[in-house]
């Protein structure tokens, strides 16, 4: 009879547990067939494991592609809002597909938590949405972190960039205003638009030639970076770097000899030394087997570690209630501290990241090294590169 | 800068450098020409034998690629050495697309064969999106950035290797075409689809030879690609534009005139690149400018 009465008094003791658990349903939409999607989502669903396993509040997710397309994204966000119900939303990867989003969002009144979508084109759509808030930096806080490695290539002697641009609005946005900042650090610039995917520049680089760059900076995307630099060789261009800023490197180019000394921005990598950092990397290689490099990753984890303790703040599932407890969140994260303030331009109220937390790497050796800025270097930059 | 460029305009005997850089603009676009016509003689293939406008040969490309590009990562295989097993492959996959697909609407409406051959490119895709994402992969040789060099100018080793095996496979075609019974036969019903059958040609013999050599031939430019670009589900689509671009210039069906629209096309998108400011932009408009010049000059000398 006593046994009975203990496991009876456990049962309730769990059921009691579970009903003062906060629960939540939240809606992830992201375009999960790219690399850069699949990392955040493997990103939300780690952090996600590490709310639910503190006990004190559960998250559950609904996961929706959003096809990295606009046609596709607008119904999968109204399918979370009309059919599952969501109050909260992580996605936004995409800069044109959240830009496409920001009206439904605006009819639907979610608690959206802004992954990716660094155009200030977005940060101009949601400025009148108080239920926004945005983790990535914004594309001038990317600009700021490349004009500070250009300086210090410039100090190393570097004189000549020609800006290699794809010419539709991903690398043809702000062209010029960037040229502009460039030559008033004292660069003479030579900038070309291409067609992204054609595979063809051994023109525009032969042309190049007559230009001697001292940079090879390059706007485009994955399926440029082997053409360009295979072509670079092929025509003997010999700059002392090449530079590449596309939103995601190819598979398996850190394997191309190719790949070797050309650098490039990201905000993380498995080599970043820091606590969270590391502990980020261990949690990932136990869950999936494997390491990655795609900073999305960690930055779906920080969303939802940082949702789980606004959640845990709030009490509650009422999505005003844990805005205003994720307003006051501050953390350390792979990344470095996370705390919400108002974007540079005022326009938004809660922006996450800034330029701090860019890095330049090299591939060096099959592999991506931090080699800029110093203090976060793993490496010292080779320059100039052999190509 | 602009006073740079102007330079190569002026007149007056060229300087050695200006010479170089035409010469160099030259070897690029002849280079660039032979993949271009391995990929638009397999759609003139299609089009001129058996009168199809195959909107999924560019997927054929990609199978291609992802042939080659598994075979290198699975066993390290040279993806220039896969170039005859994915021909195989592809000639299979072209046969059965003719077979399951094309044969039962060859009497249909020019639409409606347009719209199943594009079906099946956006099938295709997707199924290579679904097994292996939207990834653009890339293989490694040790040649990929190689060079050689004569005098100034510099040949890159990839594009001068696919324009060597363009040459090579293109002139098999056409001695095939030209003196074999068979490939006479498949002139012979390019030229018309009636009379070779009453002369006990068997023209769905030779529908479903010309498909799957059309197929066969997209396979293997797929292979250069991966090693010149990449592998992924889109990586057929611009050489496919370019493709049809070549054969509207050659004249539909007209299998001779494919090389020489190529090195055409090829060579007003490198000279376009290298002289005209900002021309990397161009590139596709000069294209289809060409081809709206050479319509226009067709039907205008037919009138």
């Amino acid at each position: 009879m006593k046994k009975v009465w203990m496991v009876l008094l456990a049962v309730l003791g769990l059921a009691g547990l579970a009903l003062a658990q906060t629960t939540v349903r939240v809606g992830v939409l992201l375009p999960i067939s790219t690399v850069a999607g699949k990392a955040a989502l493997n990103g939300v669903q780690l952090g996600v494991d590490q709310v639910n396993a503190g006990g004190k509040v559960k998250i559950e997710l609904v996961v929706v592609d959003d096809g990295n397309a606009p046609a596709t994204a607008v119904p999968a966000l109204t399918k979370l809002m009309t059919v599952d119900r969501v109050d909260i939303v992580i996605g936004g990867l995409a800069s044109g597909v959240t830009f496409a989003l920001s009206g439904p969002v605006k009819q639907y009144q979610p608690l959206f938590l802004c992954i990716g979508a660094a155009s200030s084109v977005v940060e101009q759509a949601f400025s009148d949405y108080n239920r926004f808030f945005h983790y990535h930096p914004w594309d001038y806080h990317n600009v700021a972190a490349a004009l500070e490695f250009f300086k210090y290539l410039y100090d190393n002697g570097a004189r000549r960039v020609a800006i290699l641009y794809e010419d539709g609005p991903f690398g043809s946005a702000g062209i010029q205003t960037y040229r502009q900042q460039l030559e008033r650090q004292g660069y003479t610039v030579q900038a070309e638009p291409f067609k992204s995917g054609s595979g063809s520049f051994t023109a525009i680089l032969t042309r190049l030639k007559g230009f001697r760059p001292d940079i090879l900076y390059w706007i485009g995307y994955d399926v440029d970076a082997l053409p360009i630099a295979a072509q670079t060789r092929q025509v003997g261009l010999e700059p002392k770097l090449i530079y590449g800023a596309p939103p995601a490197w190819p598979t398996g180019f850190e394997k191309n000899n190719l790949s070797n000394d050309i650098a490039g921005m990201t905000a993380w990598l498995p080599s970043v030394a820091n606590n969270e950092s590391r502990r980020f990397v261990n949690l990932y290689r136990r869950k999936f087997g494997e390491v990655t490099d795609e900073y999305m990753a960690p930055m779906g984890y920080v969303i939802a570690l940082s949702l789980g303790r606004a959640l845990e703040a709030a009490g509650s599932t009422d999505k005003d209630r844990i805005a205003a407890e994720l307003a006051k969140v501050q953390m350390d994260t792979p990344f470095g501290p996370l705390s919400f303030k108002p974007s540079d331009t005022g326009r938004t109220r809660f922006q996450g990241f800034n330029q701090s937390i860019w890095l330049q790497f090299q591939y060096l050796e099959g592999s991506r090294r931090p080699v800029f800025p110093p203090n976060r270097a793993a490496r010292p930059l080779r320059f100039p590169g052999n190509y | 800068m602009l006073d740079g460029r102007l330079a190569y305009w002026r007149l007056g005997s060229p300087s050695p450098q200006t010479m170089e850089l035409l010469l160099q603009t030259l070897i690029n676009g002849i280079l660039a020409a032979g993949i271009y016509a391995l990929v638009a003689s397999g759609l003139a293939l299609a089009v001129g034998v058996v009168g199809i406008v195959n909107f999924a040969h560019g997927e054929f490309t990609m199978i291609g690629a992802f042939i080659a590009y598994l075979l290198f990562v699975g066993t390290g295989l040279d993806p220039f050495l896969s170039l005859g097993l994915a021909a195989l492959v592809l000639f299979g996959v072209g046969a059965i697309t003719y077979l399951g697909l094309i044969r039962p609407v060859l009497a249909a409406p020019e639409l409606n064969q347009m719209l199943l051959t594009f079906g099946l490119s956006v099938a295709l895709q997707n199924i290579a999106l679904l097994l292996f994402g939207a990834d653009t992969r890339v293989v490694s040789t040790s040649y990929q950035g190689a060079t050689l060099s004569l005098g100034g100018l510099s040949f890159g080793v990839p594009p001068l290797l696919a324009f060597g095996l363009s040459v090579v496979i293109l002139g098999a075609l056409y001695g095939f075409l030209d003196r074999t019974r068979l490939g006479l036969a498949v002139r012979a019903v390019a030229q018309n689809r009636l009379a070779p059958g009453l002369l006990g040609i068997e023209t769905q013999r030779v529908y479903l030879l010309a498909f799957g050599l059309s197929a066969a031939l997209a396979g293997v430019a797929g292979v250069m690609l991966s090693v010149m670009l990449y592998a992924s589900p889109t990586v057929g689509f611009a050489y496919t534009l370019k493709a049809f671009a070549i054969i509207v210039m050659a004249g539909l069906g007209n299998l001779r005139g494919v090389v020489p629209a190529a090195i055409i096309l090829a060579l007003a998108e490198a000279l376009v690149s290298t002289y005209l400011p900002g021309g990397g932009g161009w590139v596709e408009a000069v294209f289809f400018l060409v081809i709206f010049v050479a319509l226009t000059w067709r039907s205008w000398r037919a009138a």
